[in-house]
């Protein structure tokens, strides 16, 4: 079992009643259970949490569960006056756990000028929005410039609900100074996402290792101290030529995220489990990328409640294996690296329901079509 | 002596090199899949051969076709090549009308996301639309998607929606008018789900399937036990018409009472005699998995009787991705695992179903055709298959797709073989 928050990395049982967990031991009996699950080999982690999902009004389950992921965090495809089309639509209609960054402008999602967040209600109509709905945990900022007006603004909302905000720098040519972002505008506990993207037009953003001499941006290292969280959101926006020196000048991504999309999802990103085997194969612990994935996550979006396995909390579990082999791992341009280990999801666990076992490791079997009944599947 | 072998070698290289000139260098080949097995069931093929891509088609077939003349050389050593998949029976008319289900509703999947990380290329969505809805399922799904996506068109007009029971909407005419104006999209009929006597809703899609010279599907287990499967599949259906799920649990196994389908494979394990010679007479017996309609209970001594499915597909909707079924990769080992050998299982899933969807140019890969292609590798291990009603069986083999191209463009690569290594910049 290795549960991060917890500081636990050792072979225990883990037994779960009522959909939560109920008992964590060396030994536990199996008599005592009415289904049981051999783990023997496996490692067992809390269900991973994905703070940055871009699927729209896809539903989710079919890219979640298959990779151990019961809680996904949409990073701003609504609004606050799209968000309750949004709930209705995917959030209730999800066996996933769905949260949400509500973007920080008025509008569906439009990307460009629509996002430019300056409209005077927005961060008070957000944050109001925000208070009084469980599943919103802060605020989303696509950034096209000109200056750091939109980050300000999401930063207001954030104030008013005590809520982060994610930022995905996007471009803005000329681009502000993001030392100035990282030390005036976003606050300790605000997210980075797409910290290893590459934007092509050198004068367009700060990237955090200089392409050059391979070496890390201090402002970068210098904002991690001082709180800000780097998260990887994956998408087409993960280049090795950033990750591989930044991790080897020390800096480890905060939160491992993926930036769940149609067209990631059969490209270089795939899907959760592939982006961790990535930062397993870059040299981050399994015990770190498990963190990075779960227990950090939670914190990042004040859900304290997940990404862990104490006793009585709800049973969002994974059960996974290391393959061993020859695998590769390629990126947004292509680039390839080669790997001896990757993450194989044998069962996902969601509320104490199994709802994904790839090889039928329960015992009995769970019957998923009279289930189905009940529970939609 | 070496010096003498070294200038005589140059000598032969000028000489020689002019004639070869166009062949060497000029890479003419777009991608060349290099050193991997090809199974190739149309053309009786399973050797190793290398296969060229040139402009989206098959360019060449060859066992060492040489790696100067491609811009792109992919290494499948210890692979399968495989036509792309067809899978013949999925519900992909996904929308956002929560009142609808697999008729732009949640219960359908959008495809790209399900179909090129198993192998597949083609699907056919059986029935989620009718002639009435099919507009918007080719507006929104047909034509968004890299996926090839053809329909097998429901015989009711608004398909599997709000009305599906509607047999006052049961419009041969309609259907085969469509069925003929878009016949690029719509390669047969569908019965589904449809809770009233089969001579409405079969006889109806047989009369459509005639006026417009394609076969029909039939979901059998909504129909109730009066009518019989030995009447259905040897007085109403045709010689090319599909029994989907044939391998059903068969009555009872349902979880509702409306579910009655009459199984294959009776209590004492026999296959039952007419099932024999509706095969023989030409019925197609196709897998549609799906998340009730496959049991090893059935398939097991089937397959051990001789009742070789004829074609495998998946029944892909939201309620089987995550449960027994999971993907066609996954459904094929269950085969692979019960006996079927590979090249027969790569037949089931490629050439056979071309066939019987009368799309002869799809399902192989023979010089000149799409490149929709499959490369396979076969793990080996320990796995377990999990069937629809909690039922398993283990294996050894399982069968993990590696590259998928559909028309000669790359749209998965597991393990990024086709890419260069990240400090080769």
């Amino acid at each position: 079992m290795i549960d991060p928050k917890n500081n636990i990395d050792e072979v225990l049982d883990i037994a779960l009643n009522d959909g939560r967990i109920a008992l964590i031991a060396k030994n536990i009996n199996a008599d005592q259970a009415t289904q049981i699950v051999d783990a023997a080999g496996m490692y067992v982690a809390p269900g991973l949490i994905d703070i940055h999902s871009r699927l729209g009004y896809t539903l989710p389950d079919g890219y979640t569960f298959r990779v151990g992921v019961t809680t996904i965090v949409d990073a701003g495809d609504s609004d606050y006056e799209s968000f309750a089309n949004f709930k209705k639509q995917v959030i209730d209609k999800s066996a996933t756990r769905v949260l949400a960054f509500i973007n920080i402008k008025g509008g569906d999602y439009k990307g460009g000028a629509n996002e430019k967040g300056t409209g005077d209600k927005v961060a008070s109509e957000s944050s109001k929005l925000a208070m009084s709905n469980k599943d919103i945990v802060g605020f989303k900022v696509d950034f096209t410039g000109p200056d750091w007006t939109p980050v300000d603004r999401g930063v207001e909302a954030g104030n008013l609900a005590n809520m982060p905000i994610m930022l995905d720098g996007g471009r803005n040519h000329p681009y502000p100074s993001l030392k100035d972002l990282f030390t005036k505008h976003m606050r300790p506990g605000d997210i980075y996402t797409h910290t290893y993207t590459i934007i092509e037009d050198i004068n367009a953003r700060d990237m955090i290792v200089d392409q050059q001499s391979n070496l890390i941006k201090p402002s970068f290292l210098e904002a991690q101290k001082r709180g800000i969280i780097f998260d990887v959101g994956h998408g087409s926006a993960f280049r090795y030529s950033n990750a591989i020196p930044a991790m080897k000048a020390g800096f480890l991504p905060n939160t491992i995220s993926t930036d769940l999309s149609s067209g990631s999802t059969n490209a270089f990103m795939k899907d959760m489990m592939n982006v961790m085997s990535k930062f397993l194969t870059m040299g981050m612990s399994l015990k770190e990328v498990v963190k990075a994935s779960t227990w950090s996550p939670a914190k990042a979006i004040k859900r304290e409640e997940l990404g862990h396995l104490s006793p009585g909390a709800t049973a969002d579990l994974v059960v996974f294996s290391l393959r061993e082999g020859k695998f590769g791992f390629y990126e947004t341009a292509g680039f390839k690296m080669t790997g001896n280990k990757k993450f194989e999801c044998e069962m996902t666990i969601k509320g104490g329901r199994i709802v994904y076992d790839l090889n039928g490791i329960a015992t009995p079997l769970n019957n998923f079509f009279r289930e189905g009944n009940q529970f939609r599947w | 002596m070496k010096l003498k072998k070294f200038f005589a070698a140059v000598i032969l290289l000028i000489i020689v090199l002019p004639c070869y000139y166009n062949d060497t260098f000029a890479q003419e080949i777009d991608i060349l899949l290099k050193g991997g097995q090809l199974i190739d069931p149309k053309n009786n093929i399973d050797a190793k051969m290398d296969v060229g891509i040139t402009n989206g088609k098959i360019s060449q077939v060859a066992s060492d076709i040489s790696a100067t003349r491609a811009k792109k050389v992919v290494d499948v050593r210890g692979m399968f090549i495989s036509p792309g998949l067809i899978d013949i029976h999925v519900h992909v008319f996904a929308g956002t009308n929560l009142k609808q289900q697999y008729m732009d509703g949640p219960n359908s999947l959008p495809p790209d996301g399900f179909t090129f990380r198993s192998g597949v290329t083609t699907v056919v969505d059986a029935g989620s639309s009718g002639w009435k809805t099919f507009p918007l399922f080719k507006k929104n799904i047909i034509d968004q998607s890299k996926t090839r996506v053809l329909a097998f068109l429901n015989i009711v007009g608004d398909g599997m929606g709000e009305h599906q029971q509607d047999r006052n909407d049961m419009d041969p005419k309609m259907a085969a008018m469509f069925a003929k104006y878009y016949k690029n999209d719509i390669v047969g009929f569908k019965v589904a789900h449809f809770g009233g006597p089969q001579s409405i809703p079969v006889d109806s899609a047989v009369a459509a399937g005639n006026l417009a010279n394609v076969p029909v599907m039939v979901d059998w287990r909504g129909l109730p036990p009066e009518n019989s499967l030995e009447d259905l599949l040897m007085k109403h259906l045709r010689p090319g018409d599909i029994l989907t799920h044939n391998f059903h649990a068969g009555k009872g196994a349902g979880a509702t009472a409306a579910m009655y389908k009459e199984a294959l494979v009776d209590a004492s394990g026999k296959v039952k005699p007419y099932v024999f010679r509706a095969q023989q007479r030409g019925i197609v017996m196709d897998v549609g998995h799906g998340g009730n309609g496959f049991v090893f209970s059935q398939a097991i001594p089937a397959i051990k009787q001789g009742l070789i499915p004829n074609s495998i597909s998946s029944d892909l909707h939201i309620g089987n991705m995550n449960a027994g079924m999971k993907d066609m990769s996954n459904i094929m080992s269950k085969f692979l695992n019960m006996g079927i050998s590979l090249k027969d299982v790569i037949k089931l899933s490629t050439w056979n179903p071309a066939v019987y969807i009368k799309r002869t140019e799809l399902g192989h890969l023979s010089v000149g055709a799409e490149a929709d292609i499959a490369v396979f590798k076969v793990r080996t291990g320990n796995f377990g298959f999990i069937d629809s009603h909690g039922g398993t069986i283990k294996g050894t083999q399982k069968l993990e797709t590696e590259l998928t191209l559909r028309a000669g463009k790359i749209e998965w690569d597991l393990n990024g073989i086709s890419n260069m290594g990240w400090n080769n910049n």
